[in-house]
């Protein structure tokens, strides 16, 4: 079956540079309050799609700035906010990654690995399609409701 | 680009960093060298105010997450004082109180390190 066609769609292009958090934490934020989330929610969701892009800038991208990833915000129906990152790295489902321990982590000085589990707490809805034939980029899509 | 930026300041026995903007993946890079500046000097006391920070990711949770054991080790420790509600909303979802010293204000902190 196929996927309904979203209400709209906007999209950011951005680079493998984590200079480009601040623009896109501004287009999340934006279209998060477009949608009609509470400022809360509307922080949350920024940082969730933070996350999820920092990981890709640093882990798959080794920060080439030259490297070009994409960011999809659409609205599936009214109540629904779907947010839709699109990388050409090396596939890497996020989902496999462990709860953080954090008395684990103090002990061994890390200081990564949080980055998942935030997008975890904050979003109602996590999927990571790797790239196909039919879809030369890896996705991960980021569901979130009003309510 | 994210602005951000730190101010250092000497209060009795312990340091106190002032947070100012944004503290993301970029940005915390900074803050790691200005804390391992002051663990290289041994000030082990370390107060973090965070009343002008706008914002925080799991990048600038990480930083804290390096040094507080080894701070600790010393008989010193990391204290984290005067975040706005947005702030500590994201030390709130990692389980961050259970780990660090979270206090109202900075005077807070900086009691417990004299008592």
């Amino acid at each position: 079956m196929q996927a309904p066609m979203p209400l709209s769609s906007e999209r950011l292009a951005a680079f493998g540079d984590t200079t480009e958090l601040e623009r896109i934490r501004q287009f999340v934020e934006e279209q998060a309050r477009e949608f009609g989330f509470a400022d809360q929610w509307i922080h949350k969701i920024a940082l969730a799609v933070d996350e999820a892009c920092s990981n890709l800038i640093r882990h798959s991208y080794n920060s080439d700035a030259s490297r070009e990833f994409y960011v999809d915000i659409s609205k599936q129906d009214t109540e629904t906010l779907v947010i839709e990152i699109s990388d050409s790295g090396s596939s890497f489902d996020p989902m496999t990654v462990p709860a953080p321990n954090l008395q684990q982590y103090a002990a061994q000085h890390r200081k990564g690995g949080f980055g998942v589990h935030i997008i975890r707490m904050v979003m109602d809805g996590i999927e990571y399609l790797p790239a196909d034939p039919a879809h030369p980029m890896n996705r991960l899509r980021l569901v979130k409701r009003l309510s | 680009m994210s602005k951000f930026s730190i101010e250092q300041k000497t209060n009795g026995a312990a340091e106190v960093f002032y947070l100012n903007g944004f503290l993301d993946a970029h940005t915390a890079p900074l803050l790691e060298s200005a804390i391992a500046g002051a663990i290289g000097e041994s000030k082990h006391h370390i107060v973090v105010n965070f009343q002008d920070l706008e914002y925080i990711s799991s990048a600038g949770l990480g930083v804290f997450m390096v040094f507080i054991e080894e701070v600790r080790a010393t008989g010193g420790d990391i204290k984290l004082a005067a975040m706005k509600q947005k702030v500590f909303t994201v030390f709130d979802l990692l389980g961050f109180p259970m780990l660090f010293d979270i206090t109202e204000t900075e005077q807070e902190a900086l009691s417990k390190f004299s008592s």
